[in-house]
């Protein structure tokens, strides 16, 4: 009985701490399409953790790995607006909502609800966006399409560029867990 | 195996699950593991005024660039239309193949000084796992003078001949003011007065402060160690090249910069401005001059 137990404690300890699905190559990408040009820029370099023990969902990237077309896109992106060198990170941090481990485990397509608390350029919002989840042969993806207000996150665009940058961004959201 | 190490066992295994679920985040950070960050954006452009600063242009970037030095304001300034009429002009074409290497052509119309410049990034600014408190350039650029020789004089091609070498090391200190020490190595195949140094030793100083995210006030100053002496016609006594003062303004706009300044420098390319500059601040040898520069983005870096 006392074996059992303690087998039953350690089981259940490395269980709950290996059920946790993890990438550190995951994707997100944003689109601004504005009248004079449109601007794209992609990192790949997204680190996001799943607890499949109660749903919790984050995820975490650098600003400076956003790649651009252009090197000085980059450069402004970083400088000017999204000030990099003070704000180095965006973070989202909450749960998948009503949170079921079957959708994480076995083969299928599900839609269910992010909601947590974003944090970009210093400025925290709580938000709720639909997810996409997809289960095929056990190899976990997410992917996400939504819309952030640069405004919305003390994200000043000046005037000046208006024509060339959307005050609405459209993001792209994928990880493929290991 | 007692009951209470049962029970300790227990309590761990339950003190490990709250760990997990608390530190999600700090999870997060411990998989990204120790990352470097780089300083980027040191200086708006490629020149502070007449040195070089750390910046090169991105890989693949194709960079025009345009210098105005107009007449200095106490030669017949009004006469000369505010000094437009007895400007200098400088154009540099340059490429950047990859981040560390920029390859460039100019022509100043001072001198007729055709020249060729290479910039080669020796090291980069960052913290994190790799900690570099400074970035470190190497500039070096051939000068051949196109000024007619006297008819009179026989000369080789290799007299024409003039090389400056720049070493630029540079820190970004927060995101609006940044400074730079910069050694530079003049040599002169030929020089004018048989008394001359062919090798003038000068160091730079330079740093920008940004008063918004596109404005910034720029300052530099170029001492030379072992300056040449010419007769002034003026006081008929021998006098000591000047070192070249400038304090500049740069504006951003997207892909270009502009660059406003007041400098005693007349010439526009670098042995000129660092080992022949007879202008002085105190006597109104002040030149308005602006650099502009435009960006061409000719071969795109793959986002994939």
């Amino acid at each position: 009985m006392k074996k059992l137990l303690l087998v039953l404690c350690i089981s259940l300890s490395v269980s709950l701490q290996a059920q946790k699905l993890s990438t550190r190559t995951g994707e997100v990408s944003f689109f601004s399409a504005a009248a004079v040009e449109n601007i794209e820029a992609k990192n790949t370099a997204v680190s996001s953790l799943i607890n499949l023990a109660d749903g919790e969902f984050a995820f975490l990237l650098a600003i400076k790995s956003f790649n651009f077309e252009k090197a000085l896109m980059q450069e402004h992106f970083n400088e000017n607006y999204m000030e990099s060198d003070i704000y180095p990170k965006a973070i989202f941090k909450g749960s998948i909502v009503e949170f079921n481990q079957d959708n994480f485990t076995k083969d299928g397509s599900y839609e269910l609800i992010m909601k947590g608390n974003m944090t970009i350029h210093g400025v925290s919002k709580d938000v709720s966006y639909p997810v996409n989840v997809n289960v095929k042969d056990g190899k976990v993806s997410l992917t996400a399409n939504f819309k952030v207000k640069p405004a919305d996150y003390k994200v000043e665009i000046p005037s000046s560029k208006k024509d060339n940058i959307s005050d609405v961004l459209e993001i792209t959201v994928k990880f493929d867990y290991d | 195996m007692t009951k209470n190490s049962i029970f300790y066992i227990f309590l761990l295994s339950f003190f490990s699950i709250g760990l997990s679920a608390q530190g999600l985040l700090n999870e997060l950070e411990e998989m990204n593991g120790p990352e470097t960050e780089y300083a980027f954006a040191t200086f708006k452009g490629t020149k502070v005024v007449n040195l070089q600063s750390v910046e090169l242009p991105g890989k693949g970037d194709l960079q025009y660039s345009i210098l105005h030095r107009f007449g200095a304001f106490n030669q017949d300034f009004f006469y000369n239309f505010f000094g437009l009429d007895n400007a200098q002009i400088r154009m540099t074409l340059d490429y950047s193949p990859t981040d560390w290497l920029n390859l460039g052509l100019g022509h100043s119309s001072f001198q007729k000084v055709y020249d060729a410049y290479g910039k080669v990034r020796l090291l980069r600014q960052s913290k994190g796992e790799i900690e570099m408190p400074v970035s470190m350039v190497f500039y070096s650029g051939i000068f051949i003078d196109g000024i007619r020789f006297q008819e009179d004089l026989s000369y080789e091609f290799t007299d024409r001949l003039a090389y400056t070498s720049e070493l630029i090391i540079a820190r970004k200190f927060n995101s609006n003011f940044s400074a730079e020490i910069v050694p530079t190595y003049t040599h002169f195949n030929f020089v004018e007065d048989a008394d001359w140094s062919n090798d003038i030793f000068a160091v730079g100083l330079a740093a920008r402060y940004k008063i918004s995210k596109m404005h910034a006030i720029s300052f530099e100053y170029v001492h030379q160690l072992n300056p040449n002496e010419y007769l002034d016609s003026e006081t008929n006594e021998m006098t000591a090249f000047n070192n070249a003062l400038s304090i500049g303004f740069d504006i951003e706009t997207g892909g270009h910069v502009f660059q406003l300044f007041l400098t005693n420098s007349r010439g526009t390319s670098e042995p000129n401005v660092f080992a022949e500059t007879p202008g002085s601040w105190l006597d109104g040898d002040i030149h308005f001059g602006f650099n502009i520069s435009r960006v061409f983005t000719v071969k795109k870096p793959k986002t994939e």
